[in-house]
C-alpha cells in the first residue's frame, strides 16, 4: 500500500556546496540518500514529492560540515499481509518462484501454487497447467496475495500465494 | 440453572476426545497404570457430583487414588476440572462431607476419621463454563487446521535441513536460494533443504509430486467430512448449551458454605439456627469457612429486621442492626433502645394492627437472646415513660417544626435541639432551664439523640437520659 507522508532527516552538507545553490544541493543529496531505501517502520521510500521545511544549519566542530534538519514529503510503499499485488516473476525453481513488485521481493512456494500447475524444468523453468494454457516463467506478470511479511529494520520480504480466486498470471510474455 | 445439558456435553466430550487417552505414555502399560477409558468414567462420575474430595471419589470409583489424581491432573491441564487443595483437620473434612450430603443424597456422609492431624485434601469439581469454552475452542481449532491444510491457506511452508536439522520457513527463501541449482540450501552446512511436512495427511508424501498431492487432498477432505459427521452431537450440544447460563459452583469454600446453608434451610431451621450456627462456626476457628457462614447470618438478620421495622431507615439504626447476636450482651442497651423506638413509632402511628406484629417480632428476637428478659422488662418500663414524653415532643415538633426552625435559627443551635427546648419551655419554663444547667454538655447531646430516635446513646448517655427522664416523668 502506498502512503504519502512527511518524514524528517538530518542532512550533513559539505562546505563546498555552500553558496547560491545550497538549497538545491541539499535537496539533490536528500533524494540521492533517501529514495529507494527501506525502513521497517514506513516501508520503501519511492519518491520525494516536496520539501516541507529546512531548519537552521548547525556547523559541526572540526569538520565544517553543516547539519540541516529537513522535513520532506514522500511516497512510501509498505506491503501488508492480505494485500493483493501485481508482480513480475524473477526466478522460477522447484521450490516455487520469486517475484518483484517494485522494490519488494516476494516468494511463492510451490504449495501455494494451484495444484493443477506442474513444475517443468529446463533452460526456462516454469510452472504450467496440464493443458499448457497457463504458464508461469521468468518475466511473467502475476497477481498474488501476500500472506506473510518479514519486516526487518532495513528490509521487507514477503511470501505470497496465487492459490486463490482471481490470482495468477495476468500477462504471459510468451503470448504477448 | 439446569445442569443436565452441560452434563450431557461433558459425557459426549469425554467419549469423543478422552476415550483413548493414556496419561503417561512413557510408562510401560502395566495393569495399574493403564488409564484407558478411565477418563470417561471419571468425567461421568464428576458430572454426577459437585465438589468432591478426591479420596472419596477414588473410593467410589474403586480406583487407586494415585491413578485418579493423575487423571484429574490431566483434566486440570485440559481445563475441564477445577481443583482445590486445602490443609485441614478431620473435622474440616467432616464438614465437607456434611455439605456433600446436603447436595447429593446418594453419598453418605462419612463421619469416620477422628484424627486431629492436618492433612492436605484435594477437591475437584467440573468447571462447566470453562468446559463449554474449551470444547468450542478445541472443535474450532480442529476444523480450522483441517480446512487450512485443505486449502493450503495462510500456511508458511517450512523447510528443514536433513543434515543438521536446522529449520527455515518460506520467509527465509531469499537467503536460501542458491545460484548453482534450483533447490534451497542450508546456510550452515549447505545441505539441500526439504520441504517440511508435519501436516496431518502429508506424511507419506516425500517428493510432493502432483499425484500425491491430489491424494492428500482427497484424504483431507475425507477426514474433514468424517470429523463433521462424528462431532455432530457435540456441535448440537454446544449450540444448545451456548445460551444457557453455566452452572456455577464457585470456589470450594463458597460452595461448602452455600451447601450447608441450604441443608439447614431444608431442615426448617431458619433464624433460630443462626446463633447456634455462628457458634458452630466459631468452633472451627482455623478454617475460614465460618466467616462465610457468619456473613450469611448477618444478611438474614438484617433482612428480618428490615421486614419488621421498615420504618426505621437511619444509618445508625442499620449500624445497630448488623450487630451479631452474641454481641448483644454488651451493647444490649442499644438494641433495647431500638425496641423502644419501635414501640414509640407504633404508638405514634396509632395503628395497632401494624404495630403489634412489629412488637411481637421484636419480642421473638428477645426470646432468642433470652437471658436478657429481666433487663428488658425494666427497660420496657423505662421506655414506656420515655416514649410518652417523646410522643408529646414529636407532636409538638410536628406542629411547630417550620416556625421554630426559622425563628430559632440565629441562636445557632441545631433545630432538633431547639425543638426539644421549645417543647420543654412550653411544658414548663423553669424546669427546662434547670435541665440545661444540670447537664450543659451531655444533656444537650442527649436531648438531640432522643429527638433523633435514640440513635447511639451509650451507657453514660443512658444514665443521663434516665435522670432527665425522671424529672420529666415526675412532671407528667
Amino acid at each position: 500500500m502506498f502512503f504519502h507522508i512527511v518524514l524528517e532527516r538530518n542532512m550533513q552538507l559539505h562546505p563546498r556546496h555552500f553558496g547560491r545553490n545550497l538549497r538545491e544541493n541539499l535537496v539533490a543529496k536528500l533524494m540521492k540518500d533517501v529514495e529507494g531505501t527501506c525502513s521497517g517502520q514506513h516501508g520503501f521510500v519511492v519518491a520525494i514529492t516536496g520539501i516541507e521545511n529546512i531548519g537552521k544549519g548547525l556547523i559541526r566542530d572540526g569538520t565544517g560540515f553543516v547539519t540541516f534538519p529537513v522535513k520532506y514529503q514522500c511516497v512510501v510503499f509498505r506491503p501488508f499481509k492480505g494485500e493483493i499485488l501485481e508482480a513480475v516473476v524473477t526466478m522460477v525453481n522447484k521450490m516455487g518462484f520469486f517475484a518483484e513488485a517494485g522494490p519488494v521481493q516476494i516468494f511463492v512456494s510451490n504449495h501455494l501454487i494451484p495444484d493443477d500447475m506442474e513444475f517443468q524444468s529446463g533452460d526456462m523453468p516454469n510452472y504450467t497447467t496440464s493443458d499448457g494454457s497457463v504458464k508461469i516463467q521468468k518475466d511473467s506478470e502475476v497477481r498474488l496475495k501476500i500472506i506473510g511479511t518479514r519486516v526487518d529494520a532495513t528490509e521487507i520480504f514477503c511470501i505470497g500465494t496465487i492459490k486463490d480466486d482471481f490470482l495468477g498470471v495476468i500477462n504471459d510474455p510468451a503470448t504477448a | 440453572m439446569s445442569i443436565e445439558p452441560f452434563n450431557k456435553l461433558v459425557k459426549l466430550v469425554g467419549r469423543a476426545f478422552y476415550d483413548d487417552i493414556t496419561k503417561g505414555d512413557n510408562q510401560p502399560k502395566t495393569g495399574r497404570s493403564d488409564n484407558r477409558g478411565i477418563a470417561v468414567v471419571v468425567l461421568d462420575a464428576l458430572s454426577r457430583r459437585q465438589w468432591v474430595r478426591e479420596e472419596d471419589l477414588a473410593k467410589d470409583l474403586k480406583l487407586h487414588s494415585k491413578q485418579l489424581r493423575r487423571t484429574l491432573r490431566f483434566f486440570e491441564e485440559e481445563k475441564l476440572v477445577t481443583r482445590d487443595h486445602r490443609r485441614e483437620t478431620a473435622k474440616g473434612a467432616k464438614m465437607h462431607n456434611a455439605a456433600v450430603a446436603a447436595t447429593i443424597d446418594g453419598l453418605p456422609a462419612k463421619e469416620g476419621e477422628e484424627k486431629v492431624k492436618m492433612h492436605t485434601h484435594s477437591y475437584c469439581c467440573l468447571d462447566y463454563a470453562q468446559i463449554s469454552d474449551v470444547v468450542r475452542y478445541r472443535v474450532q481449532r480442529m476444523k480450522k487446521k483441517l480446512k487450512d491444510e485443505l486449502e493450503d491457506k495462510n500456511t508458511v511452508q517450512e523447510y528443514v535441513c536433513p543434515n543438521c536439522g536446522k529449520r527455515y520457513n518460506a520467509l527465509d527463501a531469499l537467503q536460501l536460494v542458491s545460484m548453482e541449482d534450483e533447490y534451497f540450501h542450508c546456510e550452515s552446512c549447505n545441505g539441500e533443504l526439504v520441504a517440511e511436512s508435519d501436516k496431518l495427511a502429508s506424511q507419506e508424501v516425500g517428493d510432493g509430486d502432483d499425484n500425491a498431492r491430489r491424494r492428500r487432498r482427497e484424504k483431507l477432505k475425507d477426514l474433514l467430512q468424517k470429523m463433521e459427521a462424528q462431532l455432530k452431537p457435540i456441535y448440537d450440544q454446544l449450540n444448545r448449551v451456548k445460551d444457557l447460563p453455566a452452572p456455577e459452583f464457585g470456589g470450594l469454600q463458597a460452595w461448602e458454605a452455600r451447601a450447608s446453608a441450604a441443608k439447614r434451610a431444608e431442615n426448617g431451621e431458619s433464624n433460630g439456627m443462626d446463633p447456634s450456627k455462628s457458634s458452630h462456626g466459631l468452633g472451627y476457628g482455623g478454617t475460614p469457612m465460618p466467616f462465610l457462614g457468619d456473613t450469611k447470618v448477618e444478611v438474614d438478620f438484617s433482612g428480618v429486621e428490615g421486614k419488621g421495622k421498615d420504618i426505621k431507615s437511619e444509618a445508625d439504626g442499620a449500624g445497630l442492626k448488623v450487630l451479631p447476636p452474641w454481641m448483644i450482651k454488651q451493647g444490649m442497651n442499644l438494641t433495647k433502645e431500638q425496641r423502644g423506638e419501635v414501640k414509640q413509632e407504633a404508638k405514634m402511628d396509632g395503628s395497632g394492627s401494624l404495630a403489634a406484629p412489629e412488637y411481637s417480632e421484636d419480642k421473638k428476637f428477645n426470646t432468642e437472646n433470652n437471658d436478657k428478659n429481666l433487663q428488658d422488662e425494666y427497660l420496657k418500663a423505662y421506655y414506656a415513660a420515655l416514649i410518652k414524653r417523646q410522643e408529646e415532643e414529636e407532636a409538638k415538633k410536628a406542629l411547630e417544626s417550620s416556625e421554630t426552625r426559622v425563628s430559632d435559627g440565629p441562636s445557632g443551635m441545631s433545630p432538633s435541639r431547639q425543638v426539644g427546648m421549645k417543647s420543654k419551655r412550653d411544658e414548663d419554663e423553669g424546669d427546662d432551664n434547670v435541665d440545661w444547667e444540670e447537664a450543659p454538655i451531655t444533656g444537650n447531646e442527649e436531648n438531640f439523640k432522643v429527638n433523633d430516635l435514640n440513635v447511639e446513646a451509650d451507657a453514660t448517655a443512658e444514665a443521663e437520659a434516665e435522670d432527665e427522664d425522671d424529672i420529666d416523668w415526675e412532671e407528667g
